[in-house]
């Protein structure tokens, strides 16, 4: 196509294409002011879960006939200390007392390897609220036995068990990896 | 030869006189002009400029750099990898080194969703290489970024002492960035609270970015 010069057409082309190429000629950054360097790196990470489940969370006591409750590390990373926040009711009648015992084994007839186990707290009196604190290293998949002993126990009495985690302090030690 | 004294006569020589001169005027002032217009004069210098170029490396320093941390983070935990970053360009970089880094996806390890919970980027240059088995510096340390949630660096954060950090060409930084986990929560017969830190996954990606010394005139 013939274009002729004088024609106002032709000028308002030639005025668009004169814009276009300048426009292409710009560097991209053109904004910006002078050159950056970038770099990147990346890197998955994933958390873990920490937390321990008992079998039994809540136990009625109308004799004095022991009761067992095992506690299972149903978290991805090993525990150093687990804490139960222990709850008794207030009976009708009486004072019971309770005691809480851990095992590493299962109880076999009130036994922890023909012994007593170890106490976990003091004794507990009815209608309080304690947080006890196992000491016991509890790997991943790992279980923990415990018994609670009741004492003078006369009318039902309700002992509520509730498996506390805390991190970082009841979390394995720290590890730190160099690579 | 005879000369006549007729004034008319004469009138008419010194016109023909008149009229010769002018022509000759005339043809000397053209050809003076053609011989102007035939003439030019160009000076010419010449300057040579070439541009300069920025670039930035990463690459690792001791042990395998930016890497995947294959065990599950407990809280306290840390992960340290060594990269060196290199001002390999022709030009120096200006102070005002940053860094930024984001996760993908998003979620509680890096958007600071729980409160005081989370991921942490320390970073710290060496003025030689790390020791990989220890992760102790033998020179000397200069921390150039203190432990930061790296929810506070989804923008990039100014790195501290950068002037020393490949500002200058062929600079080499030995530095560490350590990733922690802020952990304070406690979970309850096995079950997290609602909003945790735990069992989340997240890519990081570390952007280091610097920008040019700043322009230089000169005279000469």
């Amino acid at each position: 196509m013939k274009c002729l010069t004088h024609s106002s057409a032709c000028r308002t082309a030639a005025t668009a294409a004169v814009l276009l190429l300048g426009v292409a000629l710009l560097p991209p950054n053109a904004g910006a002011s002078g050159l950056g360097g970038r770099v990147q790196g990346t890197e998955a990470v994933t958390s873990a879960n920490w937390g321990a489940t008992a079998s039994v969370t809540s136990m009625t006591f109308t004799t004095n006939t022991f009761q067992t409750s095992n506690v299972t590390n149903t978290g991805t990373v090993a525990l150093v200390a687990e804490s139960f926040v222990v709850t008794i009711s207030k009976p009708v009648f009486g004072a019971p007392t309770f005691k809480v015992f851990r095992c590493a084994v299962p109880w076999v007839a009130t036994k922890c390897s023909g012994g007593a186990g170890t106490q976990i707290g003091g004794t507990l009196a009815a209608n309080s609220t304690t947080t006890v604190t196992s000491v016991l290293a509890l790997a991943v998949g790992a279980v923990e036995y415990l018994q609670v002993e009741p004492a003078t126990v006369f009318t039902s009495t309700t002992v509520m068990l509730s498996p506390r985690i805390a991190a970082p302090s009841q979390v394995r030690a720290a590890i730190h990896t160099n690579q | 030869m005879t000369q006549s004294n007729d004034p008319e006569k004469k009138e008419r020589r010194y016109g023909r006189i008149a009229v010769a001169g002018l022509l000759t005027t005339s043809v000397g002032l053209l050809a003076a002009a053609g011989v102007y217009a035939g003439l030019s004069a160009t000076a010419t210098g010449s300057e040579a400029v070439s541009s300069g170029t920025l670039n930035l490396t990463l690459s690792p320093d001791v042990g395998v750099g930016f890497s995947n941390f294959a065990a599950k983070m407990a809280p306290g935990d840390t992960d340290n990898v060594y990269v060196n970053l290199n001002n390999t360009g022709s030009l120096a970089s200006a102070a005002g080194m940053t860094l930024s880094v984001t996760g993908a996806p998003s979620n509680a390890l890096t958007n600071g969703s729980v409160a005081g919970e989370g991921l942490t980027v320390t970073a710290t240059q060496c003025s030689v290489a790390w020791t990989l088995a220890t992760g102790v510096c033998s020179g000397t340390t200069t921390p150039i970024l203190a432990t930061t949630q790296v929810s506070a660096l989804n923008v990039g954060a100014a790195l501290s002492n950068v002037p020393a950090l490949v500002a200058a060409t062929g600079q080499l930084a030995h530095v560490q960035v350590s990733l922690g986990l802020v952990g304070t929560e406690t979970s309850v017969n096995g079950v997290a609270p609602a909003s945790t830190i735990q069992g989340l996954s997240t890519t990081l990606t570390y952007t280091f970015t610097e920008q040019q010394r700043t322009g230089v005139a000169t005279n000469q």
